[in-house]
Order: C-alpha cells, then sequence, then structure tokens
C-alpha cells in the first residue's frame, strides 16, 4: 500500500482508531497492529506476507537460541546461523537473478557448461529492510543489549506498518520498549507529526515528481540528445529527487507512527550540508548507515587495526551498503566511489593531525568549497545509482564533457528555482520549524482545518495524477 | 539491563489504574507545542480531509470515470458523485480551477519527446506544446529519398505505446537516434490502449503526433492494457463475441490514422506473458491486430516477438540469449513488462526491419 493514496488514508484512519481504542488492553492491541500491518503489506500480494512471516520466526527462534545458550562459542554459532538463514533468505530473493545471469555469461565466455539455473525471482518490497531489523535484532540479543521479546512483541516490532516498506530501519533497542508500554492518548504531538506527513507528500508528490519529469528521466533516457548543462542539472535534479522521495517517505513515516503514540529515530539531516562523505553519510539514510557501522564495519575491525585495514573496511562496507541497494553494477560503482571518498577524507585527516592541523579545515570559505564538492561527489554517484547500467551512466557523464555550445531548453526558471530551492531549503534551522509548528498548534481548531485541507489541495492540485512508488520500496 | 523509557509514555496498565495514576505528563511540554487527546486528533483530521474531499471531489469524480471498470470504480463513483454535485453547485471546484493544473508542476505523463538530427543537421528538440485533435497535415518538407537519410534529412520516426511500447522506446528512441540519421519521437502513456478513449483518446493524440513529427514511420506497441469491457452505452464486456468487432474497428481506425501521412506503420505485438489468462487475452489482442495489419491499405508491418521475448516454442520466458551470445533478462519480475535489456532486444528487431525494409540506418 502506498501511503500517498486514498487507500492507505483510509487504512490509517481505521488503523489510527483501532490502535487508541485498544491502547488500554495490551494484547488484543498488539495482535490488532500485527493484523494491520499484514494487511498493509499484503495489499500488492498477499504471497509476501509468508515470507515477513519467515523472516519473523526465523529471527524469533535465532533469537531465543542465541540467549538460552551459555557459552560463548555456541551463542557465536547460534548466532552465525541465524544470520546466514536471513541472509540466504534475502539473497535468494534479491541476488539469485543477478548472479545466475553473471554466472552463466562468464561459463559461457570460458566455454563450460550453465553453472546454476537461470530463475527469475519477484524481489518481494520491503525484504532488506525487515531483513536489516530481523538481523539486529539477533546481533543485539548476542551482544547482551537486548533481552529477547516476546512473540507477539517481535512481531509487532518487525512488522509495524510505519516503518514496514523502507525504514526508517529501527532497532529492538529503541522500538520494543515502546511496544512493551501503553502509550498516552492524551498527549499527541499532533502539529508535529501533520506537519512531518504534509511535508513528506509535498516533496514526494510535487517536488520530485516534477523534478523527475522536467529534467531527470528526459537526459537519462537519452543523454547524447542533451546538452552539458542540462546532464549538469539532470545529476543535480537526481538528487533533489532521490532526497525528497526518500526523505519524504520518511518524515511521513514518522508522523504517522508519532499520531498512534511511537518516537522512530530521525533519518536525514539536511544531507547536501555535509562538508565531505563522511559527514555526508551521517546525514543521509541515518539508521543505514549506522547499522552498516555498527553490523558490519565494527565487526570487520573498523579503524582499530591501522589504516590499512580501516581503508579495507570502510571499502568492503561501502561496497556492500551499494550492494544491498540493488542487485546491479552501477550499484556497486555506486558503492565504491562511497567508499574511495570516504577513504580520501579518512587519508587526508590523518595527515592533517600529523601535522598539527584540524581533522577538517575551517573557515567560512572553505566550508563553502567542502560543501560544493561533497555535493558534487554525491551527484556523480547518483548518477551510478539512477542509471539503467553503467553504459548510461557513463553517457551521462560523458555529456558533461562534450555537450557544451548546444541549447538546453530542459533548463527552466522553475526547474533552476526548484533544484536550488529545495538544497536551499537544508539551511532553514530547525528551529523555525519547530516554531512554525507551535504557532499552528495554538490556533483555532476551525483555522487549523482550513490550513490542513488546503495544505491537502496544494499538494494534491500541484501533483501528477496518479504517484509513482518511493525509489526506496524496490530496495 | 535497563531499557530507556521513551518520553511521554506511561507503563502499560489496566484503564482504571491509568485513570486513577495523576498524569503529569498530560502537562504542555516546554517546546511550546500543544497536545491533543486522540479524539480531538482523529476529529481534526477527519474535518480537514473532508474540506479537501469537498474541495477535491471533481477532480476525483473524473479520475473515478476514467479507471478500470469493475467494483473499485463503481464504489468510487458512487462516493464521489454526490460530494461532486455539492462542490460544483457551492462552487467550490472552481478552488482547484485557480490553483490550476495549468501552473507546470503537475508532470506524469510522458508526452511527446524528440531526440536526434531535424533537417539541417542540429539535434532535434521537443516541439512546441500543443493542443491535439486536428486532423494530420500533409508533408511540406520531404526528403529526397527517406530511405537514403542522412543528418541534414533525417528519418522521422514516431513511436507510440503503453507502458510496454514505452518500454521498448525507451531503448528504440536512443538507439534510432545514435545512427545520427534519425529523428526520433516517443509518445508513451502508461495504463493506456485503445479500449478507453475516455481515459485516454490514443487516435486524437496520435493525430496530434503526426502533426507535430510528420514521421515517415510510425512504431506502434499498444495493447497491454485493452482486454478490458468497452464503455457504452451500450457496455461490451470483454467475452462478448461484440468484443473483437469492436476492437478491430478501433485497431483498423489507428492504423488508417497512423498511415494516414504516407508513413510505413510497424506494429509491434505483446510479447507471451507469465500470468496464463494474461497470455491468452493478449494472444487475443494479436490476432486481432495481425487481422487488421494484413487488410490495412497499404498494409502494416506486424512484428511478434512471441520468439523473440519467448521461448522458441512461443512461451514466457524471463531470459533469452541475444545476438551476442550472452544471456540476457528481457522480463521484469511482475512477469508482463520489459526489462532495459529486453527493450534492446526487441529494439533490435525493430531497426532490423526497417533496414530490410531499405532504410539504410
Amino acid at each position: 500500500m502506498l501511503f500517498p493514496t486514498i487507500d492507505f488514508a483510509l487504512f490509517f484512519a481505521i488503523a489510527f482508531t483501532v490502535n487508541w481504542l485498544l491502547n488500554p488492553y495490551a494484547g488484543w492491541w498488539k495482535l490488532s497492529m500485527v493484523g494491520l500491518s499484514y494487511v498493509f503489506y499484503g495489499w500488492v500480494g498477499w504471497s509476501y506476507c509468508l515470507l515477513l512471516l519467515t523472516t519473523t520466526v526465523v529471527a524469533f527462534a535465532g533469537g531465543a537460541w542465541v540467549h538460552v545458550r551459555r557459552d560463548e562459542r555456541t551463542r557465536r554459532i547460534a548466532m552465525g546461523v541465524s544470520v546466514g538463514v536471513l541472509l540466504a533468505i534475502l539473497g535468494w530473493f534479491k541476488y539469485y537473478g543477478f548472479v545466475s545471469v553473471n554466472l552463466d555469461n562468464l561459463t559461457h565466455a570460458v566455454g563450460a557448461g550453465r553453472a546454476v539455473p537461470l530463475l527469475q525471482v519477484a524481489l518481494p518490497i520491503a525484504i532488506s529492510f525487515f531483513t536489516f531489523m530481523a538481523i539486529s535484532y539477533v546481533v543485539d540479543i548476542y551482544r547482551r543489549e537486548l533481552e529477547p521479546a516476546k512473540p507477539l512483541d517481535f512481531a509487532v516490532y518487525i512488522s509495524f506498518f510505519p516503518h514496514l516498506l523502507a525504514g526508517p530501519i529501527v532497532r529492538g533497542t529503541e522500538l520494543l520498549p515502546q511496544i512493551r508500554r501503553r502509550r498516552d492518548p492524551n498527549s499527541i504531538d499532533y502539529s508535529r507529526a501533520f506537519w512531518l506527513i504534509l511535508a513528506g507528500l509535498f516533496k514526494k508528490v510535487v517536488i520530485s515528481s516534477y523534478v523527475s519529469g522536467a529534467i531527470v528521466t528526459p537526459v537519462f533516457t537519452s543523454p547524447t540528445q542533451h546538452s552539458a548543462p542540462e546532464a549538469i542539472f539532470a545529476a543535480w535534479g537526481y538528487a533533489v529527487q532521490i532526497y525528497c522521495d526518500f526523505s519524504g517517505y520518511t518524515d511521513i513515516a514518522i508522523g504517522l507512527a508519532m499520531l498512534l503514540g511511537f518516537r522512530f529515530p530521525q533519518n536525514f539531516d539536511a544531507p547536501y550540508t555535509a562538508r565531505n562523505l563522511q559527514d555526508f553519510w551521517r546525514r543521509w539514510h541515518m539508521t543505514l548507515s549506522r547499522w552498516l557501522r555498527d553490523y558490519l564495519y565494527i565487526p570487520l575491525g573498523g579503524s582499530a587495526n591501522g589504516q590499512a585495514q580501516t581503508l579495507r573496511n570502510i571499502m568492503i562496507t561501502m561496497v556492500l551498503g551499494g550492494l544491498w541497494h540493488g542487485a546491479a553494477w552501477t550499484f556497486v560503482i555506486w558503492g565504491a566511489l562511497q567508499g574511495i571518498g570516504q577513504c580520501f577524507g579518512h587519508v587526508r585527516r590523518t595527515v592533517r593531525e600529523r601535522r598539527g592541523l584540524p581533522g577538517v579545515a575551517d573557515g567560512p570559505v572553505r566550508v563553502w568549497v567542502q560543501r560544493f564538492f561533497t555535493f558534487q561527489f554525491v551527484c556523480l554517484g547518483w548518477v551510478f545509482f539512477n542509471a539503467t547500467g553503467t553504459s548510461q551512466a557513463f553517457s551521462v557523464i560523458g555529456r558533461v564533457f562534450s555537450g557544451w555550445g548546444e541549447a538546453s531548453p530542459l533548463i527552466t526558471p522553475l526547474l533552476v528555482i526548484t533544484v536550488f530551492g529545495t538544497l536551499a531549503s537544508q539551511f532553514v534551522p530547525p528551529l523555525r520549524i519547530d516554531r512554525l509548528q507551535a504557532a499552528f498548534s495554538r490556533q483555532r481548531t476551525a483555522v487549523q482545518v482550513g490550513l490542513l485541507g488546503f495544505a491537502l489541495l496544494g499538494i494534491t492540485t500541484f501533483g501528477p495524477v496518479g504517484v509513482a512508488p518511493f525509489i526506496y520500496y524496490r530496495f | 539491563m535497563s531499557e530507556p523509557t521513551p518520553p511521554h509514555h506511561v507503563e502499560w496498565e489496566s484503564p482504571e489504574e491509568f485513570a486513577a495514576r495523576p498524569h503529569a505528563e498530560l502537562a504542555a511540554p516546554p517546546d511550546g507545542r500543544v497536545r491533543l487527546p486522540w479524539t480531538r486528533v482523529l476529529a481534526l483530521a477527519v474535518a480537514a480531509f473532508a474540506l479537501w474531499f469537498l474541495l477535491y471531489a471533481p477532480t476525483l469524480q473524473h479520475n473515478a470515470q476514467v479507471s478500470p471498470v469493475g467494483t473499485r470504480r463503481t464504489i468510487s463513483l458512487d462516493v464521489t458523485g454526490p460530494v461532486a454535485a455539492i462542490s460544483r453547485a457551492l462552487q467550490l471546484s472552481h478552488v482547484v480551477s485557480i490553483t490550476g493544473r495549468s501552473n507546470g508542476l503537475s508532470g506524469g505523463s510522458t508526452g511527446l519527446t524528440v531526440v536526434g538530427p531535424h533537417a539541417g543537421g542540429q539535434p532535434a528538440k521537443a516541439p512546441p506544446p500543443r493542443t491535439g485533435g486536428t486532423a494530420p497535415t500533409t508533408p511540406t518538407t520531404v526528403p529526397p529519398d527517406p530511405k537514403n537519410p542522412t543528418a541534414a534529412n533525417p528519418l522521422r520516426v514516431l513511436i507510440v505505446g503503453d507502458s510496454i511500447g514505452i518500454d521498448l522506446g525507451d531503448a528504440l528512441q536512443p538507439n534510432l537516434a545514435n545512427t545520427g540519421v534519425v529523428s526520433a519521437a516517443l509518445d508513451g502513456r502508461v495504463s493506456t490502449g485503445l479500449t478507453r478513449p475516455d481515459y485516454f483518446n490514443w487516435p486524437a493524440e496520435l493525430t496530434a503526433d503526426l502533426k507535430a513529427q510528420n514521421p515517415q514511420v510510425v512504431v506502434v506497441m499498444i495493447g497491454a492494457n485493452d482486454a478490458q469491457d468497452f464503455l457504452g452505452p451500450p457496455d461490451v464486456p470483454y467475452t462478448s463475441p461484440q468484443w473483437n468487432t469492436l476492437y478491430a474497428q478501433r485497431v483498423a481506425q489507428f492504423m488508417q490514422i497512423a498511415g494516414s501521412g504516407g508513413a510505413t506503420v510497424v506494429w509491434v505485438g505483446m510479447p507471451p506473458m507469465q500470468n496464463a489468462g494474461l497470455n491468452a487475452q493478449m494472444s487475443d489482442v494479436n490476432a486481432v491486430v495481425q487481422q487488421q495489419a494484413v487488410k490495412a491499405k497499404p498494409p502494416v508491418i506486424y512484428l511478434s516477438t512471441d520468439h523473440t521475448l519467448g521461448t522458441p516454442q512461443g512461451g514466457y520466458t524471463p531470459f533469452v540469449t541475444n545476438g551476442a551470445g550472452q544471456v540476457v533478462n528481457v522480463r521484469t519480475p511482475d512477469g508482463t513488462h520489459i526489462t532495459p535489456g529486453g527493450g534492446q532486444v526487441v529494439s533490435q528487431q525493430v531497426i532490423a526491419e526497417l533496414q530490410s525494409l531499405g532504410y539504410k540506418i
């Protein structure tokens, strides 16, 4: 079920009412949330619910197995087997097709027979997200950072519909305590929740859709037929599109959870104000970044074993992070670019610190220069992220160098205002937005109804008929 | 281990215990934002939604009218109809008209995009906006020989289609443009077909495209959404015997318009589908198109994709081996659409067909 649809609005009206009516009755509330979440997930295909249930059972059993074992060796084996099974499920659905086609072409090239059967496995939406949450649960129990949950609590944790399709990737330590407690029905932070939902809808339905149709899709479809400025604006435009798409989804998810009495972790923090790649990854898809840090980078050794191993660990983490997004060489290159950028920053910081200088140079001009180059590097990565293949990506990049002196009719004043306006909005202090929310919450009810109704009208009027699925749904 | 207590949460307890306990957390937090009980939040949201619904009902009613026939459409019309009537009676629908869809932000449709050289040797760009519905004009600038195009006198190709046509067009358009001697235009519209002109009027759209692009070759790939009832009155159900007759008329009309400017018309058939029901429906659609292609004057070239995107027996397969001997995933996991790799395979098939017709591209 897509958030920006009438279907979901009706679904949420029911879910919201059921949530608060059953709030005093723990068992019924949990059962109802699991049921509603499975309806939400099964809306696009009921067979996927079986996969969600399987992942839930495997992770729950894995967590219990790890917990009952006393000696460290068998605990590690239990954790490894459980995580392995979860990764095998993910691998089958997400990577089998990619691996089998590439393996087949490799064996064909060397004159060998077919290594594995060619099968097209349908990719269930959200599998990457709930698998990562399931893995973090098992590993947190292994690390003794989390007690095993009750079965129903765990089922709510994994399937809770506000985060189910595209995150944020909420950890057991964050969500399970909230599930175990009754929420206060008399203190809903509705002004912030409505702001997040409407801002998310505006970003997704209006900005992301417009930029996609106005520049990104035309240029990426036929890069050689567009000028260098159009290719540059397409890359910048995609940076705006994917930010508005994904952060828009996250804002809606956090706002919906807030209306149900839950707090989700922040997932974006003005990522295009970042001064280097490390800073960018602290601000972009923050819940994935910290997952990769805590469950991949640190177990690999992190930065504890010298510079060479640190750089190796960064590269492994970012390339696998790229592959998490999708089974394609474009995502591998995108991940590698993120790794190279971070390695460069790491080496630079180390060199500066050896010279007794601060790790990152300061001063207003330097800060803006750092932001400018970081953004351009991020956009270079986005070209691969959005391209259907490496040849298309290189074609777009090639136009940046070869397409000068041609007309650029796609770069309209409205597009320029939209792209730069969205980027500039990242520099708006959060305090001003807080004040706006507070001012809204103090208005009379009739004024609030009018503001909300007309905001919704503006979004639906300025947006296209029918909204494309969120980009991150396919991950 | 201790778990952090989320703010504004209370321990789970019975309703009686909850009511008996003083609730310090109900006091307004120091951030200046007022909190409300859930019943008031629900009332506020429902009122705002109702206001939006009242203002937007005419648009919602229109969207329901052009949606696929079925229970969902019936319920949508039943719900939006009375509210839209009230909205119109109160003149509220003008609010939407004022904010308008002419603001330039409402995307969603692919429209006509043109790439490749145009007469004079410069890259072509999208033509100026147009309003459809007029008859095609007679070509005013005909290259000496369309089968020997040059950068100065490129071959003009128009590709039209539904979402599967877009899958083909996304590969075919740049491939043709990259020859340097073809100006390729693509007009793709998702969820469209020939059975529901109330939703999207392809004959009018094609007429406008012909006027704008004046093509010498028209490539059509439409049909994936066509196995549905014709809306009347009287309605003609897909399963009725009259459906084939009516659909054949629509296809014949579309072929006639496509070829009316003297263009060579190439109609690419629907590929085999994974879903058996949809596959049978597409076989029906392809059969009608094939029959009308033969009857058209001059004949329309029908290109079957049963083998290029299917098994040697014409069945569904997600993988085929391309000309270079590489295995290519040609179908998306929905078992209906074509991947970029599949688009390349059909694109090469179309280009080979054009070359066999004597077009030196």
